[in-house]
């Protein structure tokens, strides 16, 4: 298992973000889907070793992140997207991939083209001079998938990662994501069923800080029909079904 | 508990080879400093530098030690840098939080803070090596401007220093508060804590506050520092104090900016810590040192600091010129007013020829620090046997290069002191304004020597007059005669000096023959002159 999450919260103050996740998975791609505030992003920021959890036990890749060097070792093998993706508009597309890199402790020798082909693969090799401050939104976000995957990492995490992405994009990055998940585990936090449905074999729903369903887009796809739950697409609806099922069961409770 | 899509294992990679480190972080570097916000404020600096480090220095004499007063000693060029390098390197250490880079970063092998030291080197190297740039180049100038003696090396090391600690302390600003209104905050904290050292500087000759960076009451103090590097190496304690008072604060600042629990692992915030603490005690101990700082002959002492090899002369061939018959030597440094020294020599030696207490030769000696009750000391005395008239021009004001300090006014003010200086040594008035009788004949003399009666109030007050010349000036102010000085130019002390003045050449020469040793000791008066 690249990722084992047991019975994991997170609290900022009095608010509860992560409320008990319990998760396990390896390689393939993993989508997380919720609403706004579910705890997608905090859950993912704790996979990426950024915030520790409040309660619960992690693993990642094999190792506990609590450690200094397990942590370490982790990173190394990490690639992560956050959503708000910060930048140095100073540096350019490729100082900006070699600079984390560099960070990621990549043998040096291996560094300039392994940096060569993550811009490649975010189809940006003919931006690859330009300063990031000249850059549009999309392409910004391109830039973030070549940091994040410029280490071939084992553990991919990428939140939002095709906000800001045009159709044809979006397209050939799903294509990425699959290729990407053949020996990789890839976590995507969206709330676009579509990205989920085209390249997850596997998807999370999140609702205020709990896992409430797991399973394949399929799967997913069956708790909508017939329910009269509202959605354009299957996975839209089955996704509806299952947000007002857990929202039925929290307001019961 | 949820279930699993595949259960393959995690693959294995090999460690990460030891030696990659340095070349990572070379590269790291390079990519830093190839877009730090440093070399976009240079140009900013190299203007303050040229008008407010090079330009006010060319107006002093060829001499390192004043050319260097204003630009190292009062520590200009560290106030045209500091607040600037302070700024600058506040906005990169608020780089990440401004630009809402911390997840991404803290999410990498390399611990923040080492991440962050990254950062802070490209900005202090760029801030550094541009101060040695242009000090350098500084130097090179005065260099073929003919400026003569040491540079003090040990000073533009401590400018150094500073610099680096404004870019640590502003660093760490910026890492701790992370907003755009890092960058003018550290400049303004810099611009004001230079301020308060100036001010300070000024009002603290002794004590802790020689550790102030622009103090100036140092090895720059007086005018003796014409001298320094010169006679004598630049003592190099104080300098030495103040570079590890400096080092302390940078390294405590980039110690803090690894506290915080996002910086890295236990044991990395507990060495950020020891760093932290390094610094403050590198600091204390620097101030402590300081405190124990007197001033000795040749500078500023600190015991635990000090190396008696800095108190050995440097070794130098004299240039000589003649002043009539009489031999006139001046360190090799001040070769360059050996003819106006000799000029102006000429005719009170050719006055005094023969007489029991005229010089055999002159010679220039290392001019003293300032003792502790703040007096200068004298700069021509009659010493020695055969007698020698020592001459200590570093407490001169030496003729300057600017366009205000050079042509005939200047020189003829500097050939008039140094008669009246030369007279006065010759009445053996000492440290005192003298007797009646002494300064009618010290007035004598000058006048004869080419320095009118009325112009000779205008010497008593010129730089480098020692401190018996105010009370002159005050008397002669006042318009009323006083013991401590000559009185108005109506009064009888120059009375008695017309009349003096007015007698033969071979008059005057008879009457000091058999007069001088008792208008030496004093005991003559006003009326019993000629």
């Amino acid at each position: 298992m690249n990722v084992e999450i047991s019975d994991v919260t997170r609290r900022f103050g009095r608010t509860q973000a992560v409320a008990g996740v319990s998760l396990e998975t390896g390689p393939g791609v993993f989508g997380l889907l919720g609403p706004n505030g579910a705890g997608k992003t905090t859950l993912l920021r704790m996979m990426a070793t950024v915030i520790p959890p409040s309660s619960g036990r992690v693993r990642l890749l094999g190792r506990d992140p609590g450690e200094y060097g397990p942590r370490r070792e982790i990173r190394r093998r990490l690639g992560y997207l956050p959503q708000s993706l910060g930048y140095y508009p100073g540096f350019t597309v490729a100082e900006f991939v070699e600079y984390f890199a560099l960070l990621k402790e990549m043998p040096p020798a291996q560094v300039p083209q392994a940096v060569a082909a993550a811009i490649e693969r975010v189809d940006l090799g003919g931006r690859a001079r330009a300063k990031l401050r000249t850059l549009s939104g999309g392409m910004l976000r391109r830039v973030g998938i070549a940091q994040a995957i410029v280490n071939e990492p084992d553990l991919l995490l990428l939140d939002e990662p095709t906000s800001g992405l045009d159709p044809e994009q979006r397209v050939a990055f799903r294509a990425l994501l699959r290729d990407l998940g053949e020996r990789a585990t890839v976590i995507v936090s969206t709330h676009l069923v579509e990205d989920v449905g085209a390249a997850c074999s596997d998807v999370a729903l999140m609702e205020a800080g709990k896992i409430v369903f797991h399973g394949t887009p399929d799967e997913l796809i069956a708790h909508g029909e017939g329910t009269g739950a509202a959605g354009d697409a299957p996975l839209e609806r089955g996704y509806s079904a299952v947000l007002a099922a857990a929202r039925s069961a929290r307001a019961a409770a | 508990m949820m279930a699993a899509v595949t259960s393959a294992p995690a693959r294995l990679r090999t460690p990460r080879a030891v030696r990659a480190v340095p070349l990572s972080a070379a590269r790291l570097l390079r990519l830093e400093l190839r877009r730090s916000v440093m070399p976009w404020i240079l140009p900013l600096i190299a203007a303050l530098f040229w008008f407010d480090s090079y330009r006010p220095s060319t107006g002093t004499a060829a001499l390192y030690g004043l050319r260097t007063f204003w630009n190292m000693g009062q520590g200009h060029t560290i106030i045209d840098f500091g607040p600037f390098v302070a700024g600058a390197a506040a906005w990169m250490g608020s780089r990440d939080g401004r630009r809402d880079m911390a997840d991404l970063v803290t999410a990498t092998a390399w611990p923040r803070w080492t991440v962050q030291l990254a950062t802070w080197a490209a900005t202090a190297v760029w801030a550094v090596a541009a101060y040695l740039v242009f000090v350098a180049v500084m130097f090179a100038v005065y260099a073929r401007q003919g400026v003569a003696g040491t540079p003090p090396w040990w000073w533009v090391a401590a400018g150094a220093a500073a610099v680096a600690a404004f870019s640590a302390a502003g660093f760490a600003v910026g890492a701790y508060w992370p907003s755009r209104f890092a960058a003018p905050v550290a400049a303004f904290g810099g611009f004001l804590a230079m301020a308060l050292s100036s001010r300070t500087g000024f009002s603290h000759t002794t004590g802790w506050a020689q550790i102030l960076p622009t103090n100036s009451n140092g090895n720059f103090d007086g005018s003796a520092q014409a001298n320094a590097g010169i006679f004598y190496p630049w003592t190099p304690d104080l300098p030495v104090a103040r570079i590890m008072f400096l080092a302390g604060i940078a390294v405590a600042a980039l110690g803090l900016t690894g506290l915080p629990a996002r910086s890295g692992g236990r044991r990395l915030r507990c060495a950020a810590a020891v760093v932290a603490l390094a610094g403050v005690a590198s600091a204390w101990t620097a101030v402590d040192l300081a405190s124990t700082a007197r001033l000795t002959t040749h500078g500023m002492v600190i015991p635990a600091l000090h190396d008696a090899a800095n108190d050995v002369p440097i070794r130098y061939t004299p240039a000589c010129g003649r002043a009539g018959t009489v031999p006139v030597c001046v360190n090799p440094a001040y070769r360059s007013w050996l003819p106006d020294l000799t000029a102006a020599l000429a005719p009170m030696l050719a006055e005094t020829a023969g007489l029991p207490g005229a010089p055999a030769r002159a010679a220039q000696f290392a001019a003293p620090y300032p003792s502790n009750n703040g007096a200068l000391g004298e700069p021509v005395t009659l010493g020695g046997q055969p007698l020698v008239l020592r001459l200590s021009l570093g407490l001169l004001n030496m003729p300057g290069s600017c366009r205000l300090c050079v042509g005939p006014a200047v020189q003829k003010g500097f050939a008039g002191q140094i008669k009246l200086l030369f007279a006065h040594a010759f009445v053996d008035a000492g440290a005192r304004p003298g007797s009646p009788a002494q300064q009618a004949v010290q007035a004598a003399l000058e006048d004869t020597a080419g320095v009118p009666f009325a112009d000779q109030t205008m010497l008593l007050t010129m730089t480098g007059t020692p401190w018996w010349g105010q009370p002159a000036l005050l008397a002669l102010t006042n318009g009323s005669e006083s013991g401590n000085g000559p009185g108005p130019l109506a009064g009888p002390v120059y009375a008695a000096a017309r009349r003096f003045a007015a007698l033969t050449p071979a008059a005057r020469h008879a009457w000091l023959s058999a007069h001088l040793a008792a208008l030496r000791a004093g005991q003559l008066t006003l009326k019993e002159l000629p």
